[in-house]
């Protein structure tokens, strides 16, 4: 390979390659989750204690902590594949 | 200081990505895509509003967890249905990508589609791809307010209404509309509403061709499922090249003396003009197109020389990817047959033979033979057939009536005066419309009886049940753990029964 050295790119890609694939991952891996796990049933366990009774807002919060999940993978990627030149910048 | 060549390259390319202003085109495939738009956004906007057995046709009920899809209800214990379906509409991608690539780009995808309607109503506000590009051109006049707001107001509107269709879907629809004006949406079917009409908005009014280039995972690995007998759209550079304007009238190759080009010469000229445009920033090129250096490409010197193509270059103002089909197979391309249409317009005009840019593979461009039914085709064809038919049974031969047993968690046994009892949580789902009588007995293992509940009970129609079971042994007659199986019966349907295996508990024999 050459030295070839991407330019940065503009925020607006770096945000929507980060969140746009990650809310995808996280919509499927909520429709699987809940299609087996009634929100509601798990207010009743001891181990969460916070979790909300209503189902929407279970549906909600469920979907979220995916999210957030799934986004930090995507933005963990993000940052190893940065080129060492991000990191290695001249002073000045 | 010099920047890398490649650098240069890049950014040049980059900025010269400007908006691109799709020609309106008439034809064959301009009027399938019609018909797929009618289709696809008529059963969106309309499946909401029809009735079937007194409730809506298709709504997704979310809070109840229930799913009715005309004659047909799914409990999240259908969710194996719901996977399989998902597999299914994978596996009918790679069949239909397999054997006639985009497809489902050109006509199915909701962002071509609603981009398609967003583009009818900004030809009626700002008329058709020249009067669009001199009105953007033009200074901030009040005919151009008039347009353009005319425009963005009648965009917001339909995806407002979109919005409010997707939440339909949810919660029923009938219903929703008579809340809205007394303003009494819940935050959740607001937030939907506009979540999915702002998405609608962006996607098809501004982002358009950048969604499918930047954000859609398919048009980045559609490309692995492609091979050199995939239908594709593609330009035939043996007919078309050398490409350039005539003054007199002369045949279609096809029809004169010249012939087709010889494939290496034609290839040569592909790779030209693809590095041509790539300088001259005239259509869109992706990098790997122009990076190689310019090879010889065949010249005609003589209009007796000249292909088919009059490089006219309204295939390339009627794509809406805004790139030139004729630099080859691009990933950009969604395969809409815009081009296909424009062109076939031109030879007429001509009269030339149609089919200088039409569906074909890649076999048939170059000259070679083609086969519909390869090992993939046939494979996924089969996988796909035989998971329909297995879904099909499954979802028509459901039980209906669901049974879960969950022991105890806090004792295995309870020692009482009458004997040694094992407690349970029932969940009992009913999944007719009508309420059903049910008795609870015990099956496999002598001396246990049902305590609780010991009569015939009730559960209602369309409904989950959470009850609270005993079985008994008395004193001595078992020891250690038994497997058991628990039956519930359907008093007026013996036929229907639920059976479950689980354990009773017992205590050891004791030692003598
Ligand atoms: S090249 Fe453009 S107009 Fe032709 S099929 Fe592809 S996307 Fe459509
Ligand atoms: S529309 Fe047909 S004739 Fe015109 S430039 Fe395109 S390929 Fe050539």
């Amino acid at each position: 390979m050459s030295d070839f050295d991407h330019p940065p790119r503009p925020l607006v890609q770096r945000l929507g390659a980060i969140l746009w694939p990650s809310f995808f991952a996280a919509g499927v891996a909520s429709m699987v989750f809940f299609a087996a796990i009634d929100p509601a049933e798990l207010a009743e366990i001891s181990a969460l204690p916070y979790w909300p009774e209503s189902r929407e807002l279970g549906y909600t919060l469920g979907f979220l902590l995916f999210w957030t999940a799934t986004a930090a993978s995507s933005t963990f990627t993000w940052i190893l594949l940065r080129p060492a030149s991000r990191f290695n910048r001249r002073p000045g | 200081m010099a920047a890398p060549q490649g650098t240069v390259e890049y950014e040049s390319i980059y900025k010269s990505e400007g908006k691109v202003y799709p020609r309106e085109v008439s034809g064959t495939f301009q009027r399938l895509r019609t018909a797929a738009v009618f289709w696809l956004l008529g059963m969106f906007y309309l499946f909401p509003w029809l009735s079937w057995d007194g409730r809506q046709a298709v709504l997704f009920d979310l809070p109840a967890r229930r799913f009715y899809i005309f004659g047909l209800t799914f409990w999240p214990q259908d969710f194996i249905f719901l996977a399989l379906l998902l597999i299914m509409a994978g596996l009918a991608l790679f069949f239909f990508t397999a054997l006639a690539g985009r497809l489902w780009c050109g006509y199915a995808c909701p962002q071509t589609v609603w981009t398609e309607v967003f583009l009818w109503i900004e030809r009626l506000f700002e008329g058709d791809r020249h009067q669009r590009m001199k009105l953007d051109r033009a200074p901030w006049t009040w005919k151009k307010f008039l347009r353009k707001g005319g425009k963005h107001l009648a965009w917001v509107l339909f995806a407002a209404w979109t919005g409010f269709t997707f939440v339909g879907f949810f919660t029923p629809i009938r219903e929703l509309g008579g809340r809205l004006f007394s303003l009494e949406w819940g935050f959740w079917e607001s937030f939907w509403a506009v979540f999915y009409g702002f998405a609608t908005w962006g996607n098809a009014g501004f982002l358009r061709e950048q969604v499918c280039k930047y954000m859609c995972p398919y048009a980045r690995f559609q490309g692995a499922m492609f091979d050199r007998d995939t239908l594709i759209i593609a330009y035939d550079p043996r007919r078309g090249e050398p490409r350039g304007p005539r003054r007199r009238e002369i045949a279609s190759v096809l029809e004169r003396e010249r012939g087709l080009l010889p494939l290496a010469a034609a290839q040569a000229a592909v790779a030209f003009h693809a590095w041509q445009t790539a300088q001259k920033g005239t259509a869109r090129v992706t990098t790997g197109l122009a990076d190689q250096p310019p090879p010889a490409a065949p010249k005609a010197s003589r209009p007796e020389e000249l292909g088919d193509c009059i490089d006219c270059t309204i295939c390339i103002q009627v794509c809406p990817t805004g790139i030139d089909i004729r630099n080859g197979l691009q990933y950009e391309c969604i395969a809409c047959g815009a081009c296909i249409d424009a062109c076939d317009g031109v030879m007429d005009r001509l009269g030339y033979p149609r089919g200088l840019i039409r569906y074909t593979t890649q076999n048939l461009v170059e000259g070679g033979k083609t086969r519909i039914l390869r090992p993939r085709v046939l494979i996924y064809g089969t996988l796909l057939l035989s998971l329909a038919g297995l879904w099909s049974y499954g979802v028509f031969h459901r039980s209906d009536l669901g049974l879960d047993v969950l022991r105890d968690r806090n004792a295995l046994y309870r020692e009482t005066l009458a004997g040694i009892e094992n407690s349970y949580t029932l969940k009992i789902s009913n999944r007719l419309t009508e309420p059903r009588r049910l008795r609870l007995s015990v099956e496999g293992a002598e001396g246990v009886i049902v305590v609780e509940p010991a009569e015939a009970f009730t559960v209602g129609p369309d409904r989950v049940e959470r009850l609270p079971a005993t079985l008994r042994a008395a004193h001595g007659t078992l020891h250690g753990v038994q497997q058991i199986r628990l039956v519930l019966t359907d008093l007026e349907r013996p036929e229907h029964r639920a059976v479950r295996e689980t354990r009773f508990f017992a205590p050891e024999e004791p030692l003598r």
